[in-house]
């Protein structure tokens, strides 16, 4: 009997295992975006081909002004949580932290660990505690808040991957730590800050629970709006919202990835 | 890193700023409704009419409301409520006193919906809309007469297994007390025993217990026969013209929506404006032909699209029944979730 070392990937059943699993997660995205294109008013029954819905959605002044909303919020939540995460991969992967890089990474996960609806409340109690009141500043806060771990993962990767050779030989030819992170650190870091970048700018924009608990007077977002629409019952109009919501989404998370999967120019 | 820091320093600087010019600025009213409650058409002649920029935020459920009220959220000026959820509202101090009852066009509100028992006196609330819960289906599907609840507590052959009920206990529980005649909010427990084996006798006829997109089960023939509110079964019969609501013998429930005021609303006086707006019968038409749902004021019916207001579903006939389902005890909550737990076992 050949001694074969034991791999996964040949696990009897695995493959249609996988195949199920992957039919089950997807199929129900599948048909939400098939059915956008229904021409029928009832989402459950094929009417033929058409795109009138995702004319409605375009025509709908809610749709537009929350999705506004939505948007802002993102860029501005995005900026921020960028530029945090640049600082903390920086400070993880480079700087000296004696005994507190756990709690540091501990502290910076904490939005993916607790559950979502903990955060939201507490946010807002929080919020309405100190009396914040800053209209979509207060949704640019809390999201900037849990964008930060999804910003950070890519960035800490490239710092990991890259290496520090680079970085050390410009030490040793005299460079300053400005200059080192300005010509060599920040241009190698980049794609990895990009692919950052829109990866807060989807987990922003698709937010739900944090959004609806912690929106003030006029700030209700997209995915907040959608939510509703369902209550006066799911036209295909709903399956537009979500279908473009969704491109958008793996349009990003696409790009962000292949940022990520780049090889570095430098080596 | 310093430079980062200016940046970020700066955009929240920026959007600090920006958020308070914005939160200064008078003569604005946030209003925060239902989703696709709130007339585009209606708001923009109460901004023409009074110079007040209006926003809009929406919300699916009575209970975000309360949860939000209650974690502290202000800013919402207007507020929309179903008549049980006022009660609690009121009693946890999260709405305040307009003394609705001083207005001028108080007298505008019908005689029967004055001073309801959810608000006595109108020191809350006025009514924005109201309608009715029944059972709506399909007459192709079943031809005969139908006047009684009875039909889909203890279905016929043609309707059994594609009953459609509501996915919450509480009014699943009202109706079902309406059916046999027994009062709302019963911890009695003869009665909640009869109630428990009417819907455990009906449960194998029932295809879901789910009140969101009753709509479209209906409108696609996926359910025959579905407990339903009234405006959500026009625009579903809209699509299936075979489609009755009924007005059935032994009853039904009503509910009302109601317009309040938030504690600490910012702005006050322009949330009593809009009350008192809400109250003239031009307006209070135009919003009743955008919902669907009749309204509580004095001549609406004029300025009521007529395609809307001769709906079969829109007004009950003269002379029915109908229960206000009141925010129950906590003892009758407890004993409607046992049976509701053991019904969806």
């Amino acid at each position: 009997m050949s001694a074969q070392p034991f791999n996964w990937r040949h696990l009897p059943g695995g493959r249609s295992l996988m195949t199920s699993l992957l039919v089950f997660l997807y199929a129900p995205l599948a048909i939400l975006v098939i059915y956008s294109f229904n021409a029928s008013r009832i989402v459950t029954v094929w009417g033929g081909f058409s795109t009138r819905w995702f004319g409605m959605v375009w025509d709908n002044p809610d749709i537009r002004r929350t999705a506004y909303t939505s948007i802002t919020v993102a860029i501005m939540a995005t900026i921020l949580a960028t530029a945090f995460a640049v600082a903390a991969a920086l400070a993880l992967e480079r700087g000296r932290l004696p005994g507190l890089r756990g709690l540091s990474e501990s502290l910076i996960a904490l939005p993916l660990v607790v559950p979502e609806i903990v955060v939201a409340i507490t946010t807002l109690v929080f919020f309405s505690a100190i009396g914040l009141k800053l209209g979509a500043g207060n949704l640019v806060i809390a999201h900037t808040v849990f964008c930060i771990p999804f910003a950070l993962l890519p960035m800490r990767a490239r710092l990991r991957d890259m290496g520090q050779s680079a970085e050390n030989a410009a030490r040793d030819l005299y460079a300053s730590d400005w200059q080192v992170f300005r010509r060599i650190t920040l241009p190698l870091m980049l794609p990895a800050i990009a692919s950052g970048a829109m990866l807060s700018f989807v987990t922003s924009l698709d937010d739900f629970i944090i959004s609806m608990m912690v929106a003030d007077a006029g700030t209700t977002t997209l995915p907040v709006y959608v939510y509703g629409m369902m209550r006066v019952g799911v036209t295909p109009e709903v399956n537009a919202v979500s279908a473009i919501l969704l491109g958008v989404s793996l349009l990003l998370v696409v790009m962000a990835l292949l940022l990520t999967g780049r090889k570095p120019a430098a080596t | 890193m310093t430079r980062f820091g200016k940046i970020v320093l700066g955009a929240a600087f920026g959007l600090a700023l920006g958020a308070q010019a914005q939160a200064q600025s008078k003569g604005e009213l946030h209003i925060y409704n239902w989703t696709d409650y709130t007339s585009p058409e209606l708001m923009k002649k109460f901004s023409e009419e009074t110079g007040i920029k209006v926003t809009v935020d929406t919300y699916d459920s009575n209970e975000t409301l309360l949860a939000k009220l209650k974690s502290g959220a202000a800013g919402y000026d207007i507020a929309v409520a179903s008549h049980d959820f006022v009660q609690i509202l009121s009693r946890e101090g999260l709405i305040q006193k307009v003394h609705a009852a001083k207005f001028p066009d108080y007298g505008n509100l019908k005689k029967e919906w004055q001073s309801p028992a959810w608000d006595p006196g109108n020191e809350y609330s006025i009514p924005y809309d109201w309608g009715t819960t029944s059972f709506g289906y399909d007459t192709a599907v079943y031809t005969k007469p139908v006047d009684s609840l009875k039909t889909f507590y203890d279905p016929p052959a043609e309707l059994k297994g594609k009953i459609g009920m509501f996915g919450s206990p509480t009014e699943v529980m009202s109706l079902v007390l309406v059916y046999l005649g027994k009062p709302q909010c019963n911890s009695n427990p003869a009665d909640l025993k009869e109630a428990a084996a009417v819907l455990e006798k009906q449960k194998p006829s029932v295809k879901l217990y789910n009140s969101d997109g009753i709509q479209d089960r209906m409108a696609s023939g996926e359910t025959v026969a579905h407990q339903v509110w009234s405006g959500d079964f026009r625009r579903a019969r809209a699509q299936r013209a075979s489609l009755k609501y009924l007005f059935a013998k032994e009853g039904g429930i009503a509910w009302m929506d109601n317009i309040v005021v938030p504690a600490h609303a910012p702005n006050l006086e322009n949330a009593k404006i809009f009350m008192q707006f809400m109250l003239k019968p031009e307006n209070s038409g135009m919003h009743s032909t955008f919902a669907g749902y009749p309204t509580a004021v004095t001549g609406a019916e004029k300025f009521t699209d007529p395609a809307v207001a001769t709906a079969p579903e829109y007004l009950p006939p003269k002379g029915w029944k109908y229960t206000f389902a009141p925010s129950c005890d906590e003892k009758a909550i407890r004993a409607y979730d046992r049976i509701w737990t053991k019904l969806r076992q």
